[in-house]
């Protein structure tokens, strides 16, 4: 095998990009996909920047609501409730993940944990909530059906014009034509990320950190390379460029179609989960049985009432010198936040093992690969989306158990229970509005980098190996291209 | 028929022997041409014709016998070797979205040998491609106007060999006269050429000594010392018979 020389590699590089210069379809594809990415990117980066600013201020305007309430009875406020906003990371951008079903606002009350709203795919209307054009569907499933287009017959033509053993019965080695033509769908396919990266250098402007951006990029990168290197293969061993074609269109199907589809039913299937309803009757008879936190004569209060009274030493509620109706809401928040922890926790757990085996798939499929791993490092995957449910459920249950704390220590039961006896009474039944400031200062942050590779790895491991597989099989494509 | 094996020769095949998917494709073949010989490779369908010339470019590996150009083992010297043969495959379309001249640079470039306008215009008129078409590309061209193409780049090459698979197929009477035309003053010059064809006429028309393959063993030789003085009749004949035995095998 004659030596590889930069020289004729260039020839066949720039050869190849006059072909598809002059070839209509080509030139095409390369116009109306870089146009589509460019401006899916330009959208995405302005509705995800306006959305960024608009959550902080929805956060501080919420915030801003809670803690200006006058002077209330305290579980009025617990009632009153208030939002905890996701800002959306600075590479959602790029990818807007989970977020865009998952929702990105909890409106946080005693009581109850409410499912995340705001989600851009229930909001919107008509076929919209298909799926929008987000840059990393072009990336994931439309780049490669781009280079597809383009890059199908860069081998298989120059077999069927004969032009294969013309070039190599001359001397030019046939990795010297595979290498030239890779390399000049490999520029097509930095054009393509080139959006995608400038993309993230605009995410790094708003606070991602450097190796992210470039583990995003360069993921995306291992990824297109897959597909100009599984062109390069198919197009190199079939006989004819229609075969090439044929083979390429069915491996997309197969890998960015319908290999996603089967990755999430099987994990469906093999973790099922419980569905929302049959949960929400499961937590519902649950809650029945810790008794109403309303109500300080349920009996299901009757040992925390004999305690206290033991504790206190009195023989009355009415002789506590703490409120017991405050008490009674504590203790009852807190059982049943216990409970819907519970249920909370198990039903991510679900969510993560069907993740998990789903994430599998990307042995499979490189796009099932890429999918989660653009979604971890952008910070828009399940996980990141489950902190955000756990940390506002904290935020949640500090905020209730603090009015509640307010409750006991702050409103005498005597007041509390004549709140309803007249006006004056009613003014009574306050605690001060003070106690509203403990709300401020709720800011989700996203995962650190460190946390962000770990989770990724498995997914730059697959399609590392992948690209890796694809080179030993072109290697040996080669020697048998004549 | 053994050719015995002389100095003077440049293609020189001595017992050569190819298996393709476990099947003998060529039976100890042997012969060999001169320099400023026109030897022409007669035989039918599968008769291992175009396989005799891809052994020769190394695209196939003999299971045994001995193969040189020029004095170098093909398997040892495959890039020099390649360097100093112009192969011309049957169908050579070349590429059809450049001009012949486009078409001429590419290839060239790829041989890493420089050339100047001139002399890339010189070779195209020495194969008398009209100007016209010099810059049209190729997929408007006749397959004769591309076998010109393809010809004047083997010039330009300055290959001393040239491998012609099946020249004639598919041209035209008066094309058919030019390319031999060409071919005549090729070998006038000094080029080797092997030919390898099933146009028993053309090859007499042609060639100074034709061998007559069937079944991957060469069954027959024919020689004259001026091309169109070999027997036609004779070669036609033993064609046939050839023939005829491969059907009722």
């Amino acid at each position: 095998m004659r030596g590889i020389s930069a020289f004729q590699v260039t020839c066949v590089f720039k050869d190849e990009w006059r072909y598809w210069l002059r070839s209509k379809l080509a030139i095409t594809v390369l116009a109306i996909g870089s146009l589509l990415t460019f401006a899916s990117v330009a959208m995405t980066a302005i509705y995800m920047h306006d959305l960024a600013h608009q959550r902080h201020a929805m956060q501080h305007a919420s915030e801003q609501a809670f803690v200006e309430q006058p002077d209330r009875h305290p579980h009025r406020m617990v009632h009153y409730g208030h939002y905890a906003f996701k800002t959306p990371p600075p590479l959602s951008l790029l990818d807007p993940g989970v977020d865009a079903y998952t929702g990105n606002a909890i409106f946080l009350e005693g009581h109850r944990q409410n499912s995340a709203t705001f989600a851009e795919q229930r909001q919107s209307t008509g076929l919209t909530k298909l799926g929008s054009l987000a840059p990393a569907f072009i990336g994931q499933v439309l780049a490669p059906l781009m280079l597809i287009l383009i890059g199908y017959s860069m081998m298989s033509r120059e077999r069927e014009s004969q032009t294969l053993a013309f070039l190599v019965a001359q001397g030019t080695s046939i990795f010297t034509l595979i290498l030239g033509k890779g390399l000049a769908l490999g520029s097509v396919a930095g054009l393509i990320l080139l959006p995608l990266a400038s993309a993230a250098l605009f995410a790094m402007s708003q606070g991602e950190s450097l190796v992210i951006a470039f583990s995003f990029v360069g993921a995306y990168g291992l990824y297109l390379g897959f597909w100009v290197l599984l062109g390069l293969l198919v197009s190199t061993l079939a006989s004819t460029s229609r075969a090439s074609f044929t083979l390429l269109v069915v491996a997309w199907i197969i890998l960015c179609v319908a290999m996603p589809r089967v990755a999430s039913t099987t994990a469906s299937a093999v973790a099922p989960s419980v569905g929302k309803l049959e949960t929400d009757f499961m937590v519902i008879n649950e809650l029945r049985k810790l008794g109403d936190g309303h109500n300080a004569n349920d009996p299901a209060f009757k040992k925390l009432k004999q305690s206290l009274l033991e504790k206190y030493k009195v023989d009355k509620v009415e002789a506590l010198p703490i409120n017991f109706r405050g008490v009674v809401a504590s203790q009852s928040e807190g059982q049943l936040t216990q409970v819907l922890n519970r249920f909370a926790h198990q039903q991510m757990t679900q969510e993560l093992q069907q993740v998990r085996i789903a994430r599998q798939f990307g042995w499979a499929s490189p796009k099932v690969a890429l999918h989660a791993l653009s979604m971890v490092l952008s910070g828009t995957s399940l996980e990141t989306h489950h902190r955000f449910l756990t940390e506002t459920e904290a935020l949640r249950f500090n905020f209730v158990q603090s009015l509640n704390q307010a409750h006991v220590e702050q409103l005498s039961y005597q007041d509390d229970i004549n709140r309803n006896k007249g006006d004056e009474a009613w003014q009574k039944a306050r605690v001060d509005a003070s106690n509203w400031q403990m709300i401020q200062g709720f800011e989700f942050t996203i995962d650190n980098v460190k946390t962000r590779l770990v989770r990724g790895q498995t997914g730059l491991v697959q399609l590392t190996l992948w690209v890796l597989v694809l080179l030993v099989l072109i290697r040996w494509a080669g020697r048998r291209a004549l | 028929m053994a050719n015995k094996i002389q100095n003077s020769y440049v293609i020189e095949v001595d017992s050569l022997c190819v298996e393709i998917n476990q099947t003998s494709v060529l039976k100890s073949l042997s012969f060999s041409v001169a320099r400023g010989e026109i030897y022409a490779l007669l035989g039918g369908n599968g008769a291992g014709k175009s396989t005799t010339l891809k052994t020769i470019l190394g695209f196939h590996v003999p299971s045994s016998g001995k193969l040189k150009i020029d004095g170098q083992d093909v398997y040892s010297e495959l890039d020099t070797v390649r360097q100093k043969t112009a192969y011309l495959p049957e169908n050579a379309t070349l590429y059809p979205h450049l001009s012949a001249i486009e078409n001429i640079e590419y290839f060239l470039s790829l041989a890493e040998i420089a050339k100047s306008n001139e002399e890339i215009e010189g070779a195209l008129t020495r194969v008398a491609l009209q100007s016209a078409a010099w810059r049209r590309p190729l997929d408007s061209y006749s397959k004769g106007m591309r076998q010109k193409t393809a010809i004047a780049l083997a010039l330009l090459r300055s290959a001393p060999i040239f491998l012609l698979d099946e020249p004639t197929s598919g041209l035209d009477p008066v094309a058919i006269d030019e390319f031999n035309q060409l071919v005549s003053e090729l070998a006038g010059s000094g080029a080797s050429i092997l030919m390898v064809t099933h146009d028993v006429y053309g090859a007499c028309q042609v060639a100074n000594r034709i061998g007559l393959l069937r079944n991957g063993e060469l069954v027959g030789e024919f020689e004259a010392e001026q091309p169109e003085k070999i027997d036609t009749q004779a070669v036609h004949a033993a064609f046939a018979q050839v023939q005829t035995r491969v059907t009722a095998k």
